[in-house]
């Protein structure tokens, strides 16, 4: 009998609203690390990885960058590299500017909010289930 | 196999498969693809095979361009063939897709009909119009029924005006339909270019 594909399971859990919840994060996440200059892809992936443990597949981050894009959000340009073979880094502009803005002071609010609603039952959790 | 045959392999599928756009847009995800490859194969403890597995499958990768583009595209478009491709692919990812995608249909159809209906009227005035009879309105191209004879139990009402009715309420349902369509891509648009399978692994965000 085959074993279950933990990985597989993992992403297609029942708690789908996790996952569309991480979706969700990804277009501030990567707007958010262009925030101090331009990145190249795989530099934006190392970036989400280290500052928010967003660890996404590495094929996911070029379509999503490919429609920031496709929207203003954020421009492109190929750089000769140090490493020998020229890279395609990305900036944000200033509509790519604005929106994470905006997407930021939301998100803050938003996990603010939650934040409190959801500080009892971390708290009984802690004490029903003590470490 | 040698790795670059396995690379080359890999971006001929992606090419293939990135269809509907001009080729200097598909020639340029292709060769920011082939440079991710080359780094991230070159990193300590990876190499061609794992980087490619990173990717994920080439039609699946093209997939998600395509969709991305086209959402972005019906967003603002007043296309009801761009939007409905749009739709009908957001169908393929879940409920909520398939729900917007009968929104889209039922709404063309509507409008459509009208639209028809007025087109039809001058040919057949007889039988085209806005039916009364008891118990029962309708909208209709009825073979049979008489628009003269207001004592039969079912007679059409409007006459000649059933053109222009007709043609604002076929024009306002494509307009509304449009609209509310872009309204619900805009507004879910982060959720449509990943298909029920994505490579997503992510790590939860602390809230």
């Amino acid at each position: 009998m085959a074993q279950p594909d933990h990985s597989t399971t993992e992403i297609e859990s029942p708690d789908k609203w996790e996952a569309q919840m991480r979706k969700g994060c990804l277009e501030m996440a990567v707007l958010a690390s262009l925030w101090h200059g331009r990145l190249y892809g795989l530099e934006i992936l190392r970036v989400l990885e280290r500052d928010s443990s967003l660890v996404l597949a590495e094929g996911t981050i070029y379509p999503i960058l490919n429609r920031l894009r496709a929207e203003g959000l954020v421009e492109s340009q190929w750089v000769e590299a140090e490493a020998g073979h020229p890279r395609k880094y990305y900036e944000l502009t200033q509509s790519g500017r604005d929106r994470a803005t905006r997407m930021a002071e939301t998100w803050t609010r938003f996990s603010a909010g939650l934040g409190y609603l959801i500080e009892p039952v971390l708290k009984d959790r802690r004490v029903e289930q003590p470490l | 196999m040698t790795t670059e045959i396995q690379v080359n392999g890999y971006l001929a599928r992606l090419r293939a498969s990135l269809t509907g756009m001009t080729v200097a847009e598909r020639e340029d995800i292709v060769e920011e693809i082939r440079m991710h490859i080359r780094e991230r194969s070159g990193d300590p403890g990876t190499n061609v095979e794992a980087a490619l597995a990173g990717l994920g499958p080439a039609d699946e990768l093209a997939q998600q361009y395509r969709t991305g583009l086209l959402v972005q595209r019906a967003r603002t478009s007043i296309s009801p063939v761009v939007i409905l491709r749009a739709a009908l692919r957001w169908a393929t990812t879940g409920v909520e897709g398939f729900i917007v995608f009968m929104i889209a249909i039922i709404g063309y159809a509507m409008g459509g009909g009208f639209i028809l209906l007025a087109m039809v009227k001058p040919f057949f005035p007889a039988n085209t119009g806005f039916w009364v009879g008891p118990d029962q309105f309708s909208f209709s191209f009825r073979l049979g029924a008489t628009m003269t004879n207001p004592a039969s139990p079912v007679h059409e009402v409007l006459g000649w005006w059933l053109i222009p009715v007709c043609l604002v309420i076929g024009s306002l349902s494509l307009v509304a339909t449009t609209k509310l369509l872009q309204f619900l891509m805009g507004r879910f648009h982060w959720k449509v270019p990943f298909t029920a399978n994505a490579h997503v692994r992510t790590a939860m965000m602390a809230l």
